[in-house]
């Protein structure tokens, strides 16, 4: 990272620690650790150097305590030997005896005894009498200043200056047995006692004298090193400061003086008492040292427990991370693991561990509904074209063959309207048990495409005999389904039409050989007969199918649809009361076509809606131009099935209604009773809603459909029409014609009107006025007429009405034709 | 320390033929009377005859000389006997009568003459605390003073004298000058102030 400038350091430095919860974790730990360690250490430091200092200054108390009780045991010690030596009788003789060199040698030997530098003997007056090693001449300032403090107890122990040396006296009185004289003992205040001072303190002492108050100072003992000493010379300070600092050689000292002597003017004696700076705090510093390592220890074992604690917490997340990643990326099988925990943690990967399940199962269910059929079991169109292209990839690299066959049961429609959808939903799944039997082969796939429509895979096939295998497996197939299905007691003949189509000979493709299949199977629909092989020459016809619904686009937006009407009259009256909007396409190429060419396409892809709105509104518009033209007519309009399940019809028709300014009572909506059937539930609600908008509405094609008559009676419907299959021939069949005439009976009944269509001959009319039918429609009035021509013809009808009468409609009907 | 001497005699009126008393008080600087001190009375020319006195006794008992002080007349044996039931080690170091008379009990063999006029300090070598004092005089006119600090010497002739007075009390070479006085046969008086301090 050397290579980034400072800020980018910075930045990537701050991006780490924004990533890493564990380092956020032990450098807030670490932090506040060496923040309470810091704190404690500058606060302990304080203490101690205070503790230093007192200890320093105590210490040097006490050391000059102790050197006066030195001085005073020193001083005691020598009184009791100079008292020991007063008592002496030898002595006493001697001094009695007045024998100078005597006395001066028992004094010396006495002195010497307890190691008294000078001894002394003084008479009353303290005047020399006799000494030892000194002369009187040395001693004189000791004996002026004894005589004039006369022996005063206060001043045992002294310490005086002789020969620039210092020494502590002691006099003590001489009695035979009344005074007599004095006994004075010099004790050497010197190294010796420096020592002694040493051993009991942990003190460095110097003596420091000087002859009077003007004469510098000057070291005569000290238990300092020899180069402190020196240097202490040279510094020449002291003593009467009761405290001071020393920076000598070998460190600091903390020093205080002890005057000795008690004259301020005169030769003066002082004990500078010296405490090691280092020496004192050293105890300290090892505290400090101690503390040190102390903080250290503690940085080390937070930052190791945090470390832990931190990957304690952070290590599961990273591996939640990673699970949910291998979630992320589509693993779901694999467990999640660290559910184990009881701590949140655990929580969050029970969590997680649910959340794996159920995406799991979800997963699954949703694979099963996008790859498997939720009825029969069976794979769906979307598994078995990757199956198909799959085939395919590997039949093009190994030189093999693919055959599709897809089948598609014959009337199931009829199946599901007569024994209901559950019966319907048994037949497919016998279907689908049928086919799998049929494949054994490996590798073979059966699936349901959807509705009653099936197909099977015939992967890896010998080339060589492709064609007979893929044929020979359709007919047993097909033969299979001659075999009748019994389900729920009931037995039901079903058959089926087979396409065939067979990689590499009729597609290279997957999607190619399918359509193929399909259109192999329609043909055989269309035929009627058993498995069909693809060929190109039905796939023209399919093709103009296909083609059909950009053309059905365009012929709408061109305006090649033109609005044929198709009167319906009053068999009492012969009057006109109504017509049927009839559709036809005015194809640029294929003139004019009838409804039968693209309707049912229309139905099936669901165009057949556009077209119902098309003509509802040139039915609504013509109604007005005929309206106004005096033509009172009801329109009829045909609904499909999908017109029904779109449950926005009713406002599409109402806003086209306000937009003509028409009353919903000028049509008539015409409904097969299939087209009810498919979902009467949705069926009735439209129907509803169409009949509060005012609507009429009538039953198309009656008779041929399966609705029973409870269910007929629940239908808002104010029509029923006869379909023309029993109108055409009721004429020469008497069971259409009992049919027809048991219709009209129920019909009226149920308090409906009757329509019949299909007439096509007097004879009919005279047959249907005598069984009381309210109204027809056919050929024999007239043939669906452009709706621009209608309004001629009515008033043409009108004429020829109204002159004939309702005889004569069967010669106009002559004419007509 | 200053010396002091303020000696003086009253004069009685009373005469006395051939000899009379002298009545003398000892005080101290401060006027009171001191006991055991030595009053003595010499010509001042000439010398009386002088006899030793019979033998005299210092005792000592319960480590105590008793008599502290005692005058006698030159050539008095003393004689020391020791009531206590420990031993004593009498001493002198004076120059007028070093002696020493080492442990003993009971009564010394032989007396101690004291030969020379002056005085003598006895001290116990065994016990510091016991000092006496031997004053021997060269007069038959001398005394010890009593609790009250006087003395009366009868029968002094008349003639002049030296009046001179002595405490263990007065540090050597601070004994105020002798007074010279006439007896002329009446009975007289005087007073002695002595510089003494404590023994």
């Amino acid at each position: 990272m050397s290579w980034l400038p400072r800020h980018g350091r910075v930045a990537a430095w701050r991006v780490w620690l924004a990533k890493s919860l564990s380092a956020r974790i032990v450098l807030l730990f670490l932090g506040l650790l060496l923040a309470v360690q810091a704190a404690s250490f500058v606060a302990i430091r304080a203490t101690i150097d205070r503790n230093a200092r007192a200890a320093i200054g105590a210490d040097l108390e006490v050391g000059e305590r102790v050197l006066r009780h030195v001085l005073e045991q020193n001083a005691r010690q020598l009184t009791e030997g100079a008292t020991l030596l007063a008592a002496d009788y030898g002595f006493r003789s001697a001094v009695a005896s007045r024998d100078a060199a005597t006395i001066s040698s028992v004094l010396a030997n006495h002195g010497e005894r307890i190691g008294a530098g000078v001894a002394a003997l003084l008479d009353t007056d303290f005047q020399l009498r006799a000494s030892a090693r000194t002369d009187a001449a040395s001693l004189q300032p000791v004996l002026a200043h004894l005589s004039s403090h006369a022996g005063n107890a206060k001043h045992a122990g002294e310490v005086m200056m002789v020969d620039d040396k210092a020494f502590q006296f002691v006099l003590v009185p001489l009695r035979a047995p009344v005074l007599v004289g004095w006994v004075l003992m010099g004790f050497p205040v010197d190294q010796p006692l420096l020592d002694q001072m040493r051993s009991l303190s942990p003190l460095h002492v110097s003596l420091e004298t000087r002859r009077n108050a003007q004469s510098p100072w000057k070291t005569t003992a000290s238990t300092l090193p020899r180069e402190s000493r020196k240097a202490l010379e040279h510094q020449n300070t002291i003593a009467g400061d009761s405290s001071l600092a020393l920076a000598l050689p070998d460190g600091e000292y903390s020093a205080r003086g002890v005057s000795l002597t008690l004259e301020p003017d005169g030769p003066a004696v002082s004990a500078l008492l010296m405490r090691s700076v280092d020496e004192a705090v050293a105890p300290y510093r090892q505290l400090q040292f101690g503390l040190a390592a102390l903080t250290l220890l503690s940085v080390m074992v937070f930052g190791l427990g945090s470390v832990l604690t931190a990957r304690h917490v952070t290590t599961p997340l990273r591996k939640l991370a990673v699970a949910a990643e291998r979630l992320g990326a589509g693993d779901y099988a694999t467990p999640l693991g660290g559910q184990r925990r009881t701590d949140e943690i655990g929580d969050l990967a029970q969590s997680f561990e649910h959340m794996r399940v159920s995406v799991a199962v979800q997963q699954e269910e949703i694979l099963k509904l996008a790859y498997w059929d939720g009825l029969t079991g069976l794979p769906n169109r979307v598994q078995f074209r990757n199956a198909v292209l799959e085939a395919i990839a590997i039949g093009k690299a190994d030189h093999r063959s693919v055959a599709v066959i897809m089948l598609d049961l014959d009337r199931f429609k009829h199946v599901n309207d007569v024994l209901g959808y559950r019966f319907g939903d048994l037949m497919l799944k016998g279907v689908g048990e049928r086919l799998s039997q049929q494949t054994v082969r490996n590798g073979d796939l059966v699936a349901r495409l959807g509705g009653d429509e099936f197909a099977v895979l015939l992967a890896d096939i010998d080339p060589a005999s492709d064609l007979s295998h893929t044929g020979s497996l359709a007919q047993r197939l097909h033969q299979a389904f001659s075999d009748v299905m019994v389900l729920e007691d009931h037995t039901v003949d079903m058959s089926a039409s087979f396409g065939m189509a067979v990689f590499p000979h009729h597609a290279r493709d997957v999607d190619t050989l399918l359509n193929h299949a399909e259109v192999a199977m329609y043909g055989a629909k269309r035929r009627g007969e058993g498995p069909m092989l693809y060929d190109p020459s039905i796939d023209a016809a399919s093709s103009q199918t296909l083609s059909l619904l950009s053309e059905l686009r365009h012929a709408l937006d061109h305006h090649e649809l033109r609005l044929y009407l198709q009167p319906k009259l009053a068999l009492e009256s012969t009057r006109l009361v109504g017509a049927e909007a009839l559709l036809r396409w005015q194809h640029p190429v294929r003139g004019l076509l009838p409804p039968m060419e693209f309707i049912p396409f229309a139905e099936q892809t669901g165009f057949i809606r556009m077209l119902t709105m098309w003509v509802f509104e040139e039915a609504a518009r013509m109604w007005r131009v005929l309206n106004e033209g005096g033509v009172r007519i009801v329109v009829s309009v045909n609904l499909s099935t999908r017109d029904l399940m779109d449950v926005e019809l009713p406002q599409k028709f109402e806003a086209l209604l306000i937009k003509h300014i028409v009353p919903a009572e000028a049509f008539c909506l015409e409904i097969t009773e299939s087209a009810i059937m498919d979902d009467p539930q949705r069926a009735l609600a439209t129907l509803e809603r169409l009949s509060g908008l005012g609507f009429r509405l009538s039953i198309d094609d009656f008779g041929t459909g399966y609705s029973s008559l409870a269910y007929l009676k629940r239908l808002p419907v104010d029509e029923l029409k006869i379909d023309k299959s029993f109108v055409l021939n009721m004429a020469k069949d008497t069971d259409d014609a009992r049919i027809v005439r048991s219709t009209i009976d129920l019909a009226h009944g149920l308090g409906l009107t009757v329509v019949a269509e299909g007439v096509e001959n007097a004879q009919v009319w005279d047959l249907l006025r005598d069984l009381s039918c309210d109204e027809a429609q056919g050929f024999h009035m007239s043939r669906p007429i452009p709706a621009h021509e209608f309004a001629h013809w009515s008033s043409g009808w009108a004429a020829r009405h109204s002159a004939l009468g309702a005889k004569g409609l069967v010669n106009v009907n002559v004419t007509l034709h | 320390m200053r010396s002091h001497l303020a000696a003086f005699a009253l004069f009685s009126a009373v005469a006395c033929a051939n000899a009379a008393s002298l009545t003398v008080t000892v005080v101290d600087d401060a006027g009171k009377p001191l006991p055991d001190a030595v009053v003595m009375l010499e010509p001042t020319s000439g010398k009386l005859s002088v006899k030793p006195m019979a033998q005299v006794d210092i005792g000592q008992s319960k480590r105590q000389f008793t008599p502290r002080v005692t005058v006698v007349t030159v050539g008095t044996p003393v004689n020391f006997p020791n009531f206590d039931t420990v031993r004593h080690h009498v001493y002198s170091f004076s120059p007028i009568k070093p002696f020493e008379l080492k442990l003993y009990a009971g009564v010394p063999n032989a007396p101690i003459v004291f030969d020379k006029p002056g005085t003598a300090v006895l001290g116990c070598n065994i016990h510091d605390k016991m000092a006496a004092w031997v004053v021997v005089v060269d007069t038959p006119h001398h005394a010890r003073t009593a609790v009250g600090g006087q003395v009366r010497l009868d029968s002094v002739p008349a003639g002049s004298y030296r009046l001179r007075a002595w405490h263990a009390g007065v540090p050597a070479g601070k004994e105020p000058a002798a007074e010279t006085l006439t007896v002329a046969g009446s009975d007289m008086s005087a007073q002695i102030k002595l510089p003494a301090g404590l023994l």
